[in-house]
């Protein structure tokens, strides 16, 4: 980009490998990052001057880009409000979405912190202050609603089938459903997967 | 001119609706000077600390709306601590005490109580619009005390806000008299909401254009509403759903299209996709459309959705559209203008690959003649796609590229994006807010300071190599109002370089930068019509003064400065030093 009879040999442009004295001088991310623990400007310093064997650090163990404040610049009631940051969806840790009909609110519950199919009963009951969900899951026929939950395949299959460690595992989200209409869901029949 | 009475010249005046045009013409005379103030109904504070109230009143007496903005931008992303500053009470107080006729009141970042709420409601007979945006500090109580005194009240716009949700009834605090809303805006309430009450209000508001309900409202309790405002104009959804039953959605679906003045869209935040493809009867009418919280719409609903939109001036999204679904975009929206495209994954946990890149940027800038502004995070760039993006649209006002990975070159060939940004601002002449990204040398900041003439904000992050860098902008952008920069090697010499460019400028910010203690107490020195605010978590007051000489050589977390005219405020917290 040259515009005709301007000379612009103002700054020299190097294209070094990390630990040239380009790096030295700029304080790039990963010394920032390095040293973004404390936020004792002292830290800072010695961050630069040493920014050649920071920079080999931080190749070793990259960390993440969400440990920088405020970066990327997202405001933070976006943040908040975005379902990503809300809930994990990493299958089988942490939490997962549940839905009940008729409930104009998801909550999130952690599948880790229940120990079998009767805990989770116990703890559907009180997410949703509703005594019935516990029944569904012991004693199907007789509730009036069904737990279902969709594997990993994107499959809505009924609760309480699989050993519970596969059931942890392949959960991604659970939904309370009436039983009436559960009759023309399309849930996987029983034992499909075994 | 000055032959004519003072009535006429006020009555030209009155055309003139601009705050620059305004204050243009107030410095023409004496006389100019005073008509001008005398007439002056609205009045914009971008800085609320630039002023104090009494001056204000003092110098409007018929003040009727007022525009107030407190916390600095970079206040968004966590950098500025909660107890900063930004209230607005003394205002209202002082409002009050003048008993000046106040209509209307927009406030931006700034802390409001309950208190205020109060105050507000009871001190303005003729109140009629209440926009806070960014704000926090107030709970849903204070909403009921507006909802209860405002009888003239018609807006009620709450964007993005902290409201502590206290579960009350503030939606039936409205008077079974009052039928003048315009415009309702509560979708950043988290708490439930009544639905009775509301559906009553928007019932008894025939003139209801713009209504945006909060999470907490149904889809069933949506289409009742619908049915009984078909005059809506712009719209917020906001509810779960399970894919809804027929018969629901049917509902739905009809309500919707007898919404045939619906023109914007927005919400869907923890929406399943069908409830999206309710809204297909009316999406050729959409000029307006808001889906960067509906994480739940996968890339391929939303590009269904978009193909027949195809009057869309505004589009919101997330970047699970994907290069894709850009040019999707590209090839439907012709009389896009502004576009912005927010990261879905924050915690790059996930293998995004449908994050967008520069192919969808070029897409866009191909296809879409009228685009102005953009905001756009996404993977990678390269200096080619903005030179091409540069070439086809050299009308932006506004450009805002966030690189995801700080200091990320261009992916082909390794190089800093100088040359791209360069293209940009030499092309775009009208040019008025940029942020920059990637890797960047002081010659992006020659190439803005040499052509950006227009430009009057700049956000710089994790560039630039020397104070050179920072000199280029102060020197060359002779229209600069707002300077923010984070993570940058600028340092005492660019700040002191020029003290008076701080006169034209509304404010500076830099965090984590090169500037030290010294540097900023010769800055306060040289200035004195400069607020200089050294923000530090970690001490307080007293330890910052009692400092030796040693110590000057300290660098300075966060500086906010700003021009004045009432010195230093009293209210800063004890992590603000203003020196």
């Amino acid at each position: 980009m040259e515009k005709g009879g301007l000379e612009l040999e103002i700054t020299e442009l190097r294209l070094g490998l990390p630990g040239t004295e380009k790096m030295m001088k700029k304080r790039g991310f990963t010394e920032m990052i390095m040293t973004s623990s404390g936020s004792n400007s002292n830290q800072c310093e010695s961050g630069v001057v040493s920014s050649g064997c920071d920079v080999e650090k931080a190749n070793e163990s990259p960390v993440a880009k969400s440990q920088v404040v405020g970066w990327p610049p997202v405001c933070s009631y976006r943040r908040k409000n975005s379902c990503k940051e809300v809930s994990t969806t990493r299958v089988g840790l942490g939490y997962v979405k549940v839905s009940m009909d008729g409930v104009p609110y998801l909550r999130k519950m952690d599948l880790g912190s229940s120990q079998g199919y009767d805990d989770l009963a116990f703890a559907l009951d009180k997410l949703f202050g509703f005594h019935g969900i516990g029944v569904a899951l012991k004693d199907g026929d007789n509730c009036e609603y069904v737990t279902i939950y969709e594997d990993k395949d994107g499959d809505w299959m009924l609760a309480g089938d699989v050993p519970w460690g596969m059931f942890i595992e392949s959960c991604k989200r659970l939904r309370i459903m009436k039983r009436s209409d559960a009759a023309g869901f399309g849930l996987q029949p029983r034992g499909v997967d075994e | 001119m000055n032959y004519f009475p003072d009535e006429v010249i006020e009555h030209i005046f009155d055309f003139i609706a601009s705050h620059k045009d305004r204050n243009s013409i107030s410095l023409v005379s004496k006389s100019w000077h005073k008509i001008e103030r005398c007439s002056r109904k609205r009045v914009f504070i971008g800085n609320c600390y630039a002023i104090n109230p009494e001056r204000l009143i003092e110098r409007f007496p018929s003040l009727r709306s007022l525009t107030l903005k407190g916390k600095p931008h970079f206040a968004d992303f966590n950098l500025v601590p909660h107890e900063w500053g930004g209230f607005v009470h003394p205002w209202i107080v002082a409002l009050a005490k003048a008993r000046v006729g106040l209509e209307e009141l927009r406030l931006k970042r700034m802390v409001v109580s309950d208190e205020s709420l109060e105050l507000l409601s009871r001190s303005f007979a003729s109140f009629k619009s209440l926009v806070l945006v960014s704000c926090e500090g107030f709970t849903t109580d204070g909403l009921a005390s507006v909802a209860a005194n405002c009888r003239h009240l018609c807006e009620l716009d709450l964007q993005e806000n902290e409201i502590e949700d206290h579960r009350g009834q503030w939606l039936n605090c409205f008077p079974e008299s009052s039928t003048a809303l315009t415009s309702l805006n509560f979708s950043c309430l988290k708490g439930e909401t009544n639905l009775a009450a509301l559906e009553r209000l928007v019932a008894r508001s025939p003139n209801l254009e713009s209504l945006k309900v909060n999470r907490a409202v149904p889809l069933d309790a949506l289409t009742r509403l619908l049915s009984c405002a078909p005059q809506l104009v712009d719209l917020g959804v906001g509810s779960y759903e399970n894919e809804p039953d027929q018969e629901s959605f049917v509902k739905l679906m009809d309500a919707i299209k007898k919404c045939t003045s619906l023109r914007s869209l927005s919400g869907f935040s923890e929406v399943a996709p069908l409830c999206l493809t309710a809204f297909y009867p009316i999406c050729q009418n959409l000029t307006s459309l808001n889906l960067s919280y509906a994480a739940e719409i996968q890339g391929n609903h939303l590009i269904r959705f978009i193909q027949f939109c195809k009057r869309l001036q505004r589009l919101w999204i997330l970047d699970s559209i994907g290069d894709k679904g850009l040019e999707v975009v590209a090839s439907t929206c012709k009389e896009l203008q502004e576009l912005r495209v927010f990261p879905s994954d924050l915690h790059d946990e996930e293998d995004n690959d449908t994050a967008v890149t520069e192919i969808g940027l070029v897409a866009i800038s191909a296809g879409c003649p009228k685009l102005h502004s953009i905001l756009y995070f996404c993977k990678q760039m390269t200096n080619a796609a903005l030179i091409t993006v540069a070439k086809n649209c050299p009308n932006f006002i506004r450009f805002r590229l966030c690189i995801l990975e700080p200091n990320k070159p261009d992916h082909t060939t390794s190089q800093s994006l100088d040359e791209g940004f360069g293209a940009i601002v030499q092309a775009c002449k009208g040019l008025r807010r940029l942020s920059v990204s990637g890797l960047l040398t002081d010659k992006v900041f020659l190439y803005i300071g040499m052509y950006a003439e227009q430009l009057e904000m700049l956000s710089i992050a994790f560039a630039g190599d020397t104070d050179k860098g920072m000199l280029y902008v102060l020197n060359g952008c002779k229209k600069m109002r707002k300077l923010e920069i984070r993570d940058s090697p600028f340092g005492n010499a660019a700040l002191l370089a020029d003290v008076d460019k701080y006169r034209t400028m509304r404010s500076l910010w830099m965090s984590s930068c090169e500037v030290t203690l010294g540097g900023c107490k010769r800055l306060a020195r040289n200035a004195p019509w400069l607020n200089v605010e050294i923000i530090n978590e970690n001490e307080n007051n007293d330890l910052m003064m009692e400092r030796n000489e040693e110590d000057e050589r300290e660098k300075v977390d966060r500086l906010y400065l700003y021009r004045t005219v009432v010195g230093a405020r009293k209210d800063a917290p004890p992590c603000v030093t203003i020196l």
